[in-house]
């Protein structure tokens, strides 16, 4: 059943091209990210559907194995990436090892640095942020029209979307020191009526360019313009009060919220037929709590797909959610 | 000849004034500099004396720049000595 119906936010801001499901663990968000690839690649739209879950379902749901291995192409218009945080963080180490080898000539990392290379590594915040740096890297470098991004559960994904925003202001900080540090070079160097330019502070550039990505990405997930999030929940009580206080916390980091999609409904029908007590009862109770859900989200909800009959993995599967979430196609 | 030797007499007047009215500036700006320099890389690299800071994803991408001062600066931020210096 298609409400005020996904296709039309999707028709009407066009300029969305960034497009992220929420919600708890296990409700499907990551075959509503399928299934939303599926759609717009059959709409002529070039898709990347990533993960940015270390324990990413993508390869599941498309029963291909992605993880580490780029973009791939799952069918025409539609690519899939799993991103290999362990593989980032080594890669990022020995990038960082060459250029001290290759600045200084020397030989051998010296053993206090090389310390220090190897705890960073081992911090627990590495693995999101290398996960994060790749996100940037994939939305800077471009060249698809649609990215969507299938989000970790709840807590953790507003860890993700907060840590745009630390790194924002800790890099604002940490460049106006340094740019303050300038100043007092250039001071100094007039003052001694230095002939020569001050060389370019590689740190300054250094720090520009982290700046200059971070808020790259930061700004596209906040803004409403390009960037739509949906909730997905289902017809539980502690799953609509857990959504209720999420939808709060996310609002506090400005992530621009489309709309809520409503998952795993069972068919009215089944109750007019001869079906069990149990069924019964679980299909009364969802009828109570959808009612709650109406009452609640109203016009904000924007599907509702029923529970399928079988798992969702392989394009046919996800073919049909697919058609229950944007209606024939 | 005589030209060089006014510039010689320029040269060592304006050192002269530079010295008596601007060495002093200069020094203080250089020190305020070198100050800084240490606040800077305690905020990146506060990691190796145990100041957690974040991100440390970051600070690698900095470390390079700041291998040479690293073995000064611990000095500096850790003059206080104790037994535990025995074991690093």
């Amino acid at each position: 059943m298609v409400i005020i119906s996904l296709t039309t936010i999707f028709d009407q801001y066009p300029d969305r091209r960034y497009i992220m499901f929420g919600g708890k663990g296990g409700l499907g968000k990551t075959t509503f990210s399928a299934a939303t690839a599926y759609y717009l690649a059959k709409q002529g739209k070039k898709v990347l559907v990533f993960s940015v879950d270390p324990q990413a379902s993508l390869s599941d749901i498309f029963k291909q194995d992605i993880f580490g291995k780029g973009p791939t192409e799952i069918m025409p218009n539609l690519y899939a990436q799993e991103i290999d945080a362990d593989k980032r963080v080594k890669a990022y180490q020995q990038e960082i090892r060459q250029k001290i080898l290759d600045m200084y000539k020397m030989e051998k990392i010296p053993e206090e640095i090389e310390s220090y290379i190897q705890a960073a590594a081992a911090e627990p915040a590495m693995e999101e942020s290398a996960i994060f740096d790749e996100v940037v890297d994939i939305v800077v470098k471009g060249g698809y029209d649609y990215y969507i991004y299938d989000l970790v559960p709840l807590g953790h994904a507003l860890y993700y979307l907060s840590m745009a925003s630390v790194y924002d202001s800790w890099i604002d900080k940490i460049t106006g020191l340094r740019q303050q540090m300038r100043e007092y070079d250039q001071v100094a160097a007039v003052i001694r009526r230095d002939k020569e330019e001050l060389d370019e502070d590689a740190i300054l550039n250094e720090l520009l360019y982290i700046k200059e990505r971070i808020n790259k990405s930061s700004r596209i997930l906040t803004d409403k313009k390009m960037t739509a999030f949906f909730f997905v929940l289902t017809a539980e009580e502690m799953i609509i009060s857990d959504t209720l206080k999420a939808a709060a916390l996310f609002a506090k980091f400005d992530v621009p919220l489309s709309g809520y999609i409503i998952n795993r409904v069972l068919p009215a029908e089944l109750k007019d037929q001869n079906i069990p007590e149990y069924l019964k009862n679980r299909i009364t109770m969802q009828e109570h709590y959808l009612q709650v859900i109406d009452n609640r989200f109203g016009k904000q909800i924007l599907a509702r797909v029923p529970e399928m009959e079988r798992d969702v993995t392989g394009l046919d599967m996800i073919e049909k959610v697919a058609k229950e979430m944007f209606g024939n196609f | 000849m005589s030209k060089q030797k006014k510039g010689g007499l320029f040269q060592a007047i304006k050192e002269f004034v530079y010295g008596v009215a601007a060495h002093d500036s200069a020094r203080f700006a250089m020190k305020s500099r070198a100050s800084m320099e240490h606040l800077f890389i305690l905020i990146t690299m506060g990691d190796m004396l145990g100041v957690p800071i974040l991100p440390p994803y970051y600070s690698l991408r900095l470390l390079p720049y700041v291998v040479p001062q690293i073995s000064t600066w611990k000095r500096r931020m850790l003059r206080e000595k104790d037994l535990t210096d025995a074991l690093a």
